[in-house]
């Protein structure tokens, strides 16, 4: 709702990092980027989950040709002009978002199971389990290095009370990022909070002024963990673990403090931002506020992992910029009715177009030898198909970027019927050099990601 | 009434018990429930034919509680199998309810265990504002609450992750600075609200009063005023730049833009124009931080019309012939209409009362007020506040107090110790006595000591399974129950005194609570999302369809169940007001939305609305029906589960899968309720949506705002059901009939959500009896809001914790 005219300038040069104009600032950043210990040539594979709720109108997705000869269809023209840094996935299951005996809650499981393959539990209470998503085992190894193991961002607070889907917590349909089976990550909507985070809560990114802070913060959390301590003996078995939760949380924060000080040793210069307002008033200013963001954040490469909730799962948005004042949810069961079938192809396509805006920063920004679109995995889907039937397979699934020069783009692949969707991130954390057993349904890795001539 | 079975009460239960044994129940379940539910099929994995020992009842309650539940809503046995005689059924439900009361009579209580309560956002907010005196909200920025059981204050349910521990490092440095400090300097910026255009609705004469010569002269209650709720900051002076949009007949006397903050004028102007677009007017005006309700209106809008508009003090400027809406300009009269309006159009004559706001601007702060708030250095600085003239004494006395309040019980003297330790650091940096106790602060601000309200777990007592909470927990259960914030002085003095137990102060401090100004917080976190009207903040009817809904309306919804509601709870009105009451609080925004005659004015007052459509009660508050409605239409399903729900503790179990939703409007399928009547052909919907429908039906009369109407689309509404015993249920008034029928129900339902907040846990099986007890407490009182919450503190689960398993 609230944005000043003074954000409105910073937003504006927050936007010029990706241009020509600002590429001195970056280069200045440039020898931060190489953590220590890494291959310095090398620039990291950042990775970006984008989620979009409420399924697809596919018929209006999915290109008609397979392999290289494909046509964009209408609804993503808008990122044709990417076309050589993406493939178009079609095929992709998730298994585990039917109900399996469950019952109705569709909208739940599809948001719990995207990037955990994991079957959630029906439950309204306290006790959710799902499984821990792709975004988080990656990162528990390629977030050690950065100060922030990775940022969970949204677009839409969920505000409204009673429950959300069907004898499912909200938990489920409003995070996709899960740290364990029963940690949802709550998704941070506001671009000033975000910025905070990022970058601290002065109103410039002043390297003295955090380091003085950061020694602060240290000595406060020594403080609370003798205090922690000493409450520890005569705690219940919950309180054990909710004070474990805690302890957990503050050692994450110390090493975070740690990584900031080491940079800070290192001289290095973050981008002089300031901080934006608040929320913008409409959901194109607001997304566009985030990729920035999402950006920058890659550029100095405070995180690798971004999961971002473009709509929370069953979300009843209404996008009036582009003539459609329906609410999202109540639209996407469409019943086959022409007209509201034509409105949920407007928004899909003006999600699309959000995500060639986010496309063309990362391509504008330059990273080590090449553009940060060249070192990033980006997926954008939907873990609804048909959004009327809330079909769970064949999911509509975009990845974009080169991963370091190691995919080839411009293609469609149609996988062959059954394959889980969790198999692609099998292989995109296979390319981060991090290699879980399994992640949900997954049966290894997936086809003709890079093992193409 | 609604289902005979319901309203069977105790004293028929204990009678109708001899009519059936166990056995009579095991030959029940053999002929009704086991062709499905066996150890081979075992449908909805319950297997009742294995369920045949005598103590299965006791050894398998759970099982069996949800057989009764089943078979008194008529779920079961499903649609396509036999139903049985309904003397059988009631006769086995009845006896097995009596099982669980004779159980339960025997049963030792158990309270349950609550873990450790994280707190949440508008706990932290509350907390920090009674104790360091300032309310700057800092939690409104965290990370949403995940909520459980409808309620966003469920312990199990509230995580922590290392993005909310910084959250609360941040927020305890920002909070302590802004009370020993004076907040941060702030630059100014500017924050702009665009009024939402309402040029249909207020297009002619539309939404001309009827009888322009009694209106609201100050306009805060007519459409074309706009009202936002701005948080400023800080205490400082705020620029506010009014847009002006719409048109005012030729010949009118100048508009009188005016400005008003909370009510309180501030400001009006002139503006002498046919064409207010674009027209802007500036004030700057003092603020003091937190939440204030800006209004833009005119003053006397109505007044200095020209003759033929029929309105006040008519305009006295000339040409009188020019007023002709279908007349063309001559060069003349555009002349003569120069004189008379800076700014006029020159292509038709202008007809139109549409003037409005395009936009309001805030820019700002300036000259914003440093320094300490007086009020927090008092209750930081227990020992008086000389800036530099502290003594060291005073800091062990100002931090021990602090922690004291912070951890809701007296501090050790290890504690105090260790904090004590930031202001020997300070000292050593040369830092001054303050920054040294605001390190201190901050640091227990950040302990889970303060952001966890963590009840230490009793010893295990020979022969118990529970103990009493210790009083201090107690007053930290009452204070978070009742005002969503930390105990004060006087409950934490009683605790300390071990007399907060005693029945007669206990009592007396539930009285005083509840009259005190911080019960809101029980209205606004507990009945708001009970009744859900809360989401009246984040619906968005359908402009087109509702152009009148703008946020001047939305927040009259609101403010008008909040007034409901706090009256109940300040006044100790009976609970069943909430059913059916005479009386609800209206402006005259509100007023006319209803149609309610006489009320002129902003300000909300009490009035009797016996004659009206608005019969009374939440299910007549606009902000309910708004918030069981789609953006475009209402939902009869929507309502009827709203009330299954909310207020008959009965929700309907998920659609079975594979049965594909109502599609409600689906283009050409007849009405709405042919529609459902078709939906309900299919017997696996019927045995809920035959519940559900004819009580949403009875309120078609509201549409999806609230608005009363007797026809849509030309055609009668029809607010008329049948319910599945054959009764016809018409209107709103035979809704609240059935539903005061069953106030034994809903009394149960409201003592089992309200029992849920208090303890921030989901209820169990063995919490039952404690519903029970709270219900007929409330009853025996007279249903009086504070009997209920009296039931409810002096129940099992809020006074005690299970002891430890060994």
């Amino acid at each position: 709702m609230i944005i000043t005219k003074k954000a409105l300038s910073r937003r504006a040069l927050l936007r010029g990092f990706g241009t020509a104009v600002a590429l001195p600032v970056l280069d200045s950043m440039t020898p931060a980027l190489a953590a220590p210990g890494a291959n310095p040539t090398v620039s990291p594979a950042r990775m970006a989950f984008l989620y979009v709720p409420n399924g697809i109108i596919m018929k209006d997705w999915t290109p008609k040709a397979d392999g290289t000869g494909f046509e964009f269809t209408k609804t993503l023209k808008p990122v044709e002009a990417f076309r050589e840094k993406m493939i178009i996935m079609s095929g992709l299951d998730h298994y585990n978002g039917q109900a399996l005996g469950d019952g109705a809650g569709d909208h739940a499981r599809a948001g719990a199971t995207w990037l955990t393959g994991a079957h959630p539990k029906k439950t309204e209470g306290a006790d959710i389990y799902a499984g821990v998503s792709a975004d988080q085992i990656a990162a528990r190894e390629i977030g050690k290095q950065t100060t922030f193991p990775s940022l969970e961002l949204g677009l839409e607070d969920n505000r409204m009370v009673g429950g959300c889907d069907s004898g499912y917590s909200c938990a489920y349909s409003n995070t996709i990022s899960w740290s364990s089976p029963t940690t949802p990550l709550p998704p941070e909507i506001n671009p000033r909070a975000v910025f905070e985070r990022l970058f601290g809560d002065g109103e410039t990114t002043d390297p003295a002024a955090r380091a003085l802070q950061a020694r602060q913060d240290r000595s406060i959390l020594d403080f609370v963990r003798e205090d922690a301590a000493r409450l520890g003996a005569d705690l219940g078995a919950g309180d054990k673990r909710k004070l474990t939760e805690y302890l957990d949380s503050v050692r994450e924060i110390e090493r975070r403090i740690q990584k900031i000080e080491e940079r800070n040793t290192d001289s290095a210069k973050l981008p002089a931002i300031d901080r934006p307002a608040g929320i913008p008033p409409t959901f194109e200013e607001h997304i566009d506020l985030m990729f920035d963001l999402m950006t920058v954040a890659f550029q100095a490469d405070l995180t690798r992992v971004i999961t971002l909730m473009i709509g929370r799962e069953g979300g009843n948005r209404t996008y009036r910029s582009i003539g459609v004042p329906d609410a999202h949810h109540g639209l996407s069961h469409h019943f086959n009715d022409p007209s509201k079938i034509d409105r949920l192809q407007r928004i899909d396509q003006h999600h699309v177009e959000m995500l060639a805006r986010f496309l063309a920063k990362l391509q504008s920004a330059k990273d080590g030898d090449g553009t940060m679109l060249d070192h990033s995995m980006v997926v954008y889907g939907s873990s609804l198909s048909d959004g009327n039937r809330h079909d769970h397979l064949d999911l509509p699934t975009l990845f974009a970027g080169g991963a370091v020069n190691r995919i080839k783009g411009g293609r469609h692949v149609r996988y062959k019927k059954g394959t889980p969707m969790t198999n692609l991130f099998m292989s995109m954390l296979d390319l981060s050099g991090v290699r879980p057993e399994k992640l949900g349904d997954s049966t290894g890795k997936i086809e003709y990601l890079t093992d193409l001539a | 009434m609604f289902l005979p079975l319901l309203v069977a009460t105790l004293v028929s239960i204990s009678a109708m018990s001899l009519h059936a044994a166990s056995s009579d129940v095991f030959a029940y379940v053999e002929k009704s429930c086991a062709g499905c539910h066996n150890g081979s099929v075992k449908s909805g994995d319950i297997d009742l034919k294995s369920l045949h020992s005598a103590k299965t009842f006791d050894e398998d309650r759970e099982i069996w509680e949800k057989v009764v539940e089943k078979l008194k809503l008529g779920q079961m046995p499903p649609p396509g199998i036999p139903k049985p005689e309904w003397k059988a059924t009631k006769a086995v439900t009845e006896w097995l309810e009596g099982e669980f009361a004779r159980q339960d009579r025997t049963a030792k209580p158990d309270p349950g265990r609550v873990t450790a309560r994280r707190l949440n956002r508008a706990e932290y907010n509350n907390t920090i504002r009674d104790l360091l005196g300032i309310d700057i909200r800092p939690a409104d920025n965290f990370p949403a609450d995940t909520p459980a059981f409808g309620f966003d204050n469920i312990s199990d349910a509230l995580g922590l992750s290392p993005a909310l521990l910084e959250n609360y490092i941040d927020a305890a440095e920002r909070s302590v600075r802004a009370a020993l400090f004076g907040p941060e300097k702030r630059k100014p910026a500017a924050v702009h609200y665009s009024a939402p255009v309402r040029i249909n609705d207020s297009r002619g004469t539309r939404s001309l009063p009827k009888d322009l010569s009694r209106y609201d002269e100050t306009g805060l209650s007519t459409l074309h005023s706009a009202h936002f709720v701005h948080r400023f900051p800080v205490d400082a002076e705020y620029n506010f730049r009014l847009v002006l949009n719409g048109h005012r007949p030729n010949q009118s006397e100048p508009a009188r833009p005016a400005l008003y903050i909370d009510g309180k004028f501030i400001k009006e102007w002139e503006v002498d124009a046919t064409d207010l677009e674009g027209q802007i007017v500036e004030v700057r005006a003092r603020v003091t931080a937190g939440e204030h309700l800006l209004s833009a209106t005119y003053h006397k809008n109505y007044h200095g019309l020209p003759p033929q508009y029929g309105g006040p003090d008519p305009s006295k400027r000339p040409p009188e012939a020019l007023i002709n809406p279908r007349g063309k300009l001559s060069e003349k009269d555009i002349e003569t209409l120069r004189k008379y309006g800076t700014r006029i159009k020159t292509d038709g004559i202008e007809t139109r009362i549409d003037n409005r706001y395009e936009a309001i601007d805030i820019g700002g702060p300036f000259e914003q007020t440093m320094g300490a708030p007086a009020e927090s250095l008092k209750r930081i600085f227990v020992c008086g506040h000389t800036t530099g003239k502290h003594v060291d004494a005073c800091a062990r006395k100002v931090v021990s107090h602090f922690a004291s309040r912070a951890y809701r019980r007296p501090a050790t003297a290890k504690e105090v110790d260790q904090a004590l330790g930031f202001l020997l650091l300070a000292r050593k940096q040369g830092d001054s006595f303050e920054e040294g106790i605001a390190t201190a602060l901050q640091s227990i601000l950040v302990s889970p000591q303060f952001l966890y309200r963590i009840e230490r777990e009793p010893s295990a007592v020979a022969g118990r399974n529970a103990v009493p909470v210790n009083a201090y927990e107690l007053a930290s259960r009452l204070s978070y129950f009742l005002w969503s914030s930390t105990p004060d002085e006087e409950l934490l003095r009683l605790a300390g005194e071990g007399k907060l137990r005693q029945p007669a102060v206990l009592e007396a401090q539930v009285k005083r609570m509840l009259r005190d100004g911080r019960s809101s917080a029980l209205v606004e976190n507990f009945a708001g999302q009970w009744l859900q009207f809360k989401n009246i903040d984040v619906v968005r009817p359908d402009p087109q369809k509702f152009p009148m809904f703008d946020d001047a309306l939305r927040l009259a919804m609101r403010r008008e169940t909040e007034l409901f509601l706090e009256h109940i709870v300040r006044e100790d009105r009976s609970v069943l007001d909430l059913l059916d009451a005479n009386y609800t609080f209206v402006n005259e925004r509100l007023a006319r939305f209803y149609g309610i005659d006489g009320v002129t004015g902003p300000e909300f007052r009490k009035v009797d609305v016996s004659g009206t459509n608005r019969g009374g009660g939440v299910l007549a508050h606009a902000s309910v029906l708004t918030v069981s409605s789609y953006s475009t239409r209402t939902s009869p399903v929507i309502r009827g589960k709203w009330i299954m729900e909310n207020l008959l503790n009965a929700p309907p179990p998920a659609p079975p899968p594979g049965v594909p939703p109502l599609d409600e409007a689906k283009a050409g399928g007849g009405t709405l309720r042919q529609q459902m009547e078709e939906h309900r052909k299919n017997p696996a919907c019927a045995s809920c949506h035959s519940r559900l429908d004819p009580l949403g039906f009875s309120l078609e009369n509201y549409d999806a705002i609230g608005k009363f109407r007797a026809q849509e689309g030309g055609a009668e509404i029809d607010a008329s059901g049948s319910m599945p015993n054959g009764s016809i249920v018409r209107g709103p008034g035979d809704l609240k009939k059935i539903l005061l029928e069953r106030q034994d129900d809903f009394v149960e339902c409201l003592a089992e959500k309200m029992l849920t907040y208090s303890i921030g846990r989901g209820l169990q099986h063995f919490d039952l009896p404690a519903v029970r007890q709270i219900r007929r407490e409330t009853a025996e009182n007279g249903y009086r809001f504070s009997a209920l919450t009296l039931a409810i503190v002096n129940s099992v689960p809020f006074q005690m914790r299970r002891t430890p398993d060994k």
